[in-house]
């Protein structure tokens, strides 16, 4: 029954609670689908990256002095136990000739690239007198397998066509090309640029990392070792303060949705101060009043959330298009948990906003009250 | 011979001081009255004399600066806020001049408050509300916003209200004063009836057509006992 005379109260001043409603709508809103783009940025930033996190990538130390890294030191971290895949890689940026123009692309010397890259055409077998030609180079010469290209005079022929890769912390070969091991030293020699190793799991990255440690930079920093776990671990921190961050602006919106149950509340007690005080003669007790009041707050609060909730999965889905282009990321798990982050905050905003005048209408005497006109 | 009746109200030596800036308004000063259980009583007097303050203590809304008001033997002052509100709504009935209904709520849903507040089941609630309405004649109209219906109607069903909770005393603070003299006499007459089915009546007025209901006049004036 007191929901019933809430409801009521509500409807009396009908105009003022649905804009107080539109101002939780606006500010549940804002928090949650900020809440969801934050999540969509993040979650497509680490498509990007390929998310492997059981890679670590092993460079030559510059800073030493180190410039690649010799067969010995490839052979001993190949041995390291905990290792699933191991592929060393040479690089070299070069001219490369395809149809009669030099363009300018890395050359990789793998053997067996498949865990780096993956084939759109052909096939990703090497052998000494093919290659593999990247997606951007492929597409923008025309190239087909069976497309012959050449470096420094070496004819080449092109076995297959990689997918496109996009940015990577190993190989870049969009632009490029992948030869086997063996053309590549027949086009340059030397040795390896950097080692790409998969731990068996995400747990062992860090066992596999502290083994090549060492046993290569056991007398002096030979390689550095960089573990994709632990790059994909910081963006998703950054993601998670830039996204706390935007929503704690956005909560500005539900600060100023809060304030405006506060006054209509404070207005609608002033108002009502008479019938407070007619409660108060026939028998109704502080604790009555509060929570007729309070209800009213609440039923504010419970409307405006909820349907800002839901309208948030169109705002999520707005903001996805506008910024990533994609909303392929709003209709995950996690944009329910920004809902009901989003409706949380909203109940709490609207409880804290009605406590006060609820508080007030409650404490009012009833003799002044029943006076007041 | 009539058996001696029980004393339900008394007030001691009651004074009230309310202060209004730098002045002091003395509304009651210094009056002890009796009254017994069954008794119609009218507090008469001109505006300003202190007669609704009277029936503001008795009816436990505000208590005493000196002096003691006792319902049932027991002094408000010595009364927890809990235990004034819980009198309130178990033995005191008010109607006001004003009627004060609340507007959101239909005629039924009034009588049902006082019954809401102290916890009735809804089903018996709606019944004795109805039934309550029959009583004063506005059982066709429970479903009617105070709004809808007349000056008199909203009065009996602020009657209806009072009785919710059967109270044993009711208090009226000029309940005709916004009535004709018609619907007037139809309230009196409830009220005759209420009393005369043992209820405790106390009406403050200052209309003599009024008074002469009651079996009893309190003259009051300047907030004393009006004995000339």
């Amino acid at each position: 029954m007191y929901l019933e005379i809430a409801r009521r109260n509500l409807k009396r001043q009908r105009m003022r609670s649905v804009l107080a409603i539109v101002g939780m709508i606006i500010g549940v809103m804002a928090i949650s689908s900020i809440g969801i783009f934050g999540n969509s940025l993040k979650m497509s930033t680490l498509e990007v990256f390929g998310g492997v996190a059981t890679e670590i990538i092993v460079y030559p130390s510059y800073q030493d002095g180190y410039s690649s890294i010799d067969p010995h030191t490839a052979l001993k971290i190949s041995k390291i136990p905990g290792i699933q895949d191991f592929i060393a890689v040479k690089s070299r940026t070069d001219y490369i000739t395809v149809r009669k123009e030099r363009v300018f692309g890395t050359v990789y010397g793998i053997d067996d690239p498949g865990q780096l890259v993956k084939i759109s055409r052909g096939s990703l077998v090497l052998s000494s007198s093919n290659c593999l030609a990247g997606a951007v180079l492929a597409e923008k010469y025309g190239l087909r397998v069976g497309s012959k290209i050449s470096i420094n005079g070496y004819s080449l022929r092109v076995s297959g066509i990689l997918k496109e890769k996009g940015r990577s912390f190993d190989i870049n070969p969009d632009r490029g090309i992948i030869v086997s091991e063996q053309t590549f030293n027949r086009l340059y020699g030397g040795d390896y640029s950097f080692i790409v190793v998969y731990a068996g799991s995400v747990t062992g990255v860090k066992k596999v990392s502290d083994q090549i440690d060492s046993v290569v930079n056991r007398r002096g920093t030979v390689v550095k070792i960089w573990e994709m776990k632990d790059f994909l671990e910081s963006i998703n921190r950054a993601f998670t303060y830039i996204s706390r961050f935007l929503m704690a602006i956005a909560g500005v919106s539900l600060l100023v949705a809060g304030v405006s149950i506060l006054n209509i509340m404070l207005m609608s007690t002033i108002e009502r101060t008479k019938e407070i005080g007619i409660m108060k003669a026939i028998g109704a007790s502080r604790s009555e009043i509060l929570t007729i009041f309070l209800l009213e707050a609440i039923l504010l609060g419970v409307t405006g959330s909820i349907l800002g909730g839901v309208l948030s999965i169109a705002g999520g889905y707005a903001i996805d298009m506008i910024i990533l282009k994609s909303a392929k990321y709003v209709f995950v798990s996690k944009t329910f948990l920004y809902i009901a982050q989003g409706i949380g905050f909203g109940l709490i905003t609207a409880v804290v906003s009605g406590l006060y005048p609820a508080w007030k209408a409650s404490n009012l005497e009833p003799i002044d009250a029943l006076r007041y006109e | 011979m009539e058996k001696e009746k029980r004393e339900i109200v008394r007030l001691e030596k009651v004074v009230k001081t309310y202060h209004m800036g730098e002045h002091t308004v003395h509304a009651l000063n210094g009056i002890s009255i009796s009254i017994s259980e069954g008794e119609f009583v009218a507090i008469m007097g001109p505006s300003g004399s202190g007669k609704s303050t009277l029936l503001n203590m008795i009816g436990c809304l505000d208590v005493p600066t000196e002096g003691r008001v006792l319902i049932d033997g027991v002094s408000t002052a010595e009364m927890t806020e809990e235990e004034l509100t819980r009198i309130r709504r178990d033995r005191i009935g008010f109607v006001f001049q004003s009627f004060n209904l609340i507007p959101t709520l239909s005629a039924r849903e009034n009588v049902e408050l006082p019954m809401i507040f102290r916890k009735v089941g809804e089903k018996e609630r709606k019944e004795r509300a109805q039934k309550l309405l029959e009583k004063v004649g506005m059982g066709d109209k429970s479903d009617h916003r105070p709004s809808e219906l007349s000056g008199g109607e909203q009065q009996r069903v602020a009657i209806a209200r009072a009785l919710a909770n059967d109270p044993s005393i009711i208090l009226a603070d000029e309940p005709t004063g916004n009535l004709d003299t018609s619907s007037g006499n139809e309230i009196m007459n409830i009220m005759k009836e209420l009393n005369r089915t043992g209820r405790t009546i106390i009406v403050v007025t200052h209309d003599p057509s009024v008074a002469d209901f009651a079996e009893r006049i309190i003259r009051i004036r300047d907030g004393k006992l009006d004995v000339s």
